[in-house]
C-alpha cells in the first residue's frame, strides 16, 4: 500500500501511468500541476474517485491553480504539515512526475 | 523613511506592502518630483490596476486604463508625460510602490 | 500568409500554470510582441486551457495569478483570446467560467490559426 504522489495534470502520460496503478486501499496526494486532476465533473476526477484510494490535494497548490472551490467532494485538502504526516504514516512511496 | 535595502537597486520597493503615502513622498522627493492630486490619482490607480491585473502596466496599457477610468482627456500619453516626465509607467509605478513593470522596453 | 508590413505573431501556450513558468513565458512574449506594436493572438490549447480558471489565489504560493494578468490583454488590445474547445470541456471549463473576452475554437479553426499567422511562438 503505497503512498502516490503526482504532479502532473491530466493528459500528461504521469497521469495516465499513475491511475492505472492506483489501489483501493492506497493514498494518492495531488501537487503542483496534479491538482487540476480533482477538478469536480472532470473524467480526470471521475477516474481518481473510482480508484477508490483516498485522494489528498495540497492546499497551497489548489489554491494558486483555482481548483480549491471547485474540487472533487471525494477529496481533502491538506497543507504541507498534513503531508509530511502523510509520508511519516506510510513507509512506501511512489512520485509520478 | 524607509531605509535603502528596502529598495532594489533601481529604487524599486522591494515590498508591496510596504508602501504607504509618505513612502511615495519619500521616492517621488528622490526623482524630483513634487506630488500633486493629480499625480495621486494616478498613483492610486496604478495601484488599483496591480490589484486587478497581477502586474504593472507598460506604457500602452496604463494610457488606455486611464481612459476607461478616468475619462479620455487623462487617458492621453502627454497628460501622464506632464506628471510623470520620461517613462510614465515606469516612474509612476516606482512612486506607487509597485514591481517595475516586466514589458517595460 | 499575410503579406502586411507588421508581421502577424501568434502565440501558443499549451502547459498549465503550476508545475513551469511557461504559461508566464507565453504571456510575457504577446506583451512584448504588442509593445512592438505587432498584431498578437494568443491561442490556449491542451492543458494550457488551465490557465484560465477563475479564483487563483497565489498568495501563499507566491506566483502569478495568470487569470488576472490575462484578463489585462485587452488593455494592449489582445482580444480576442482563443481556446481550444475541446480541451476546455475536458477540463469543465465552462464558458461563463472563462475571461469575457474568451472564444472556443475547433480543431479546424485553430488549423486555420496556425496557417494564417507570419510567425508562431509555441510555449
Amino acid at each position: 500500500m503505497p503512498l502516490h504522489t503526482l504532479n502532473k495534470a491530466p493528459g500528461h502520460n504521469a497521469f495516465s501511468d499513475c491511475i492505472e496503478r492506483l489501489a483501493a486501499d492506497d493514498a494518492l496526494v495531488l501537487l503542483g500541476d496534479g491538482v487540476y486532476a480533482a477538478l469536480a465533473t472532470t473524467a480526470a476526477a471521475s477516474r481518481l474517485a473510482a480508484s477508490g484510494a483516498t485522494i489528498y490535494v495540497l492546499r497551497t497548490d489548489a489554491l494558486a491553480a483555482g481548483v480549491a472551490t471547485r474540487l472533487m467532494s471525494e477529496a481533502t485538502v491538506i497543507d504541507d504539515a498534513g503531508f509530511v504526516a502523510l509520508t511519516e504514516h506510510w513507509p512506501q512511496q511512489m512520485a509520478w512526475h | 523613511m524607509l531605509p535603502e535595502s528596502a529598495f532594489d537597486k533601481d529604487g524599486f520597493l522591494r515590498r508591496l506592502d510596504a508602501w504607504t503615502p509618505a513612502v511615495a513622498e519619500q521616492i517621488a522627493e528622490r526623482e524630483n518630483l513634487a506630488l500633486t492630486p493629480a499625480h495621486w490619482e494616478i498613483l492610486q490607480l496604478l495601484r488599483d490596476y496591480y490589484q486587478r491585473f497581477d502586474s504593472s502596466p507598460a506604457m500602452r496599457a496604463l494610457v488606455k486604463y486611464t481612459a476607461q477610468q478616468l475619462g479620455p482627456e487623462k487617458g492621453k500619453s502627454l497628460y501622464l508625460l506632464s506628471l510623470f516626465p520620461g517613462s510614465p509607467a515606469k516612474l509612476g509605478s516606482k512612486i506607487a510602490g509597485l514591481p517595475k513593470p516586466d514589458n517595460c522596453l | 500568409m499575410a503579406t502586411t508590413a507588421r508581421k502577424s505573431v501568434l502565440v501558443v501556450t499549451r502547459h498549465a500554470h503550476q508545475g513551469s513558468a511557461l504559461g508566464r513565458s507565453a504571456l510575457d512574449a504577446a506583451l512584448v510582441s504588442a509593445t512592438f506594436e505587432l498584431p498578437v493572438t494568443l491561442l490556449f490549447q491542451g492543458q494550457g486551457v488551465l490557465q484560465l480558471l477563475p479564483e487563483q489565489d497565489c498568495t501563499e504560493a507566491g506566483i502569478r495569478n495568470l487569470r488576472k494578468v490575462i484578463e489585462s490583454l485587452p488593455l494592449y488590445d489582445i482580444t480576442p483570446i482563443y481556446v481550444d474547445a475541446a480541451a476546455a470541456a475536458r477540463y469543465a471549463l465552462q464558458a461563463e467560467l472563462l475571461p469575457p473576452q474568451a472564444q472556443l475554437i475547433s480543431l479546424d479553426r485553430q488549423r486555420q490559426l496556425l496557417a494564417d499567422h507570419d510567425h508562431i511562438l509555441g510555449f
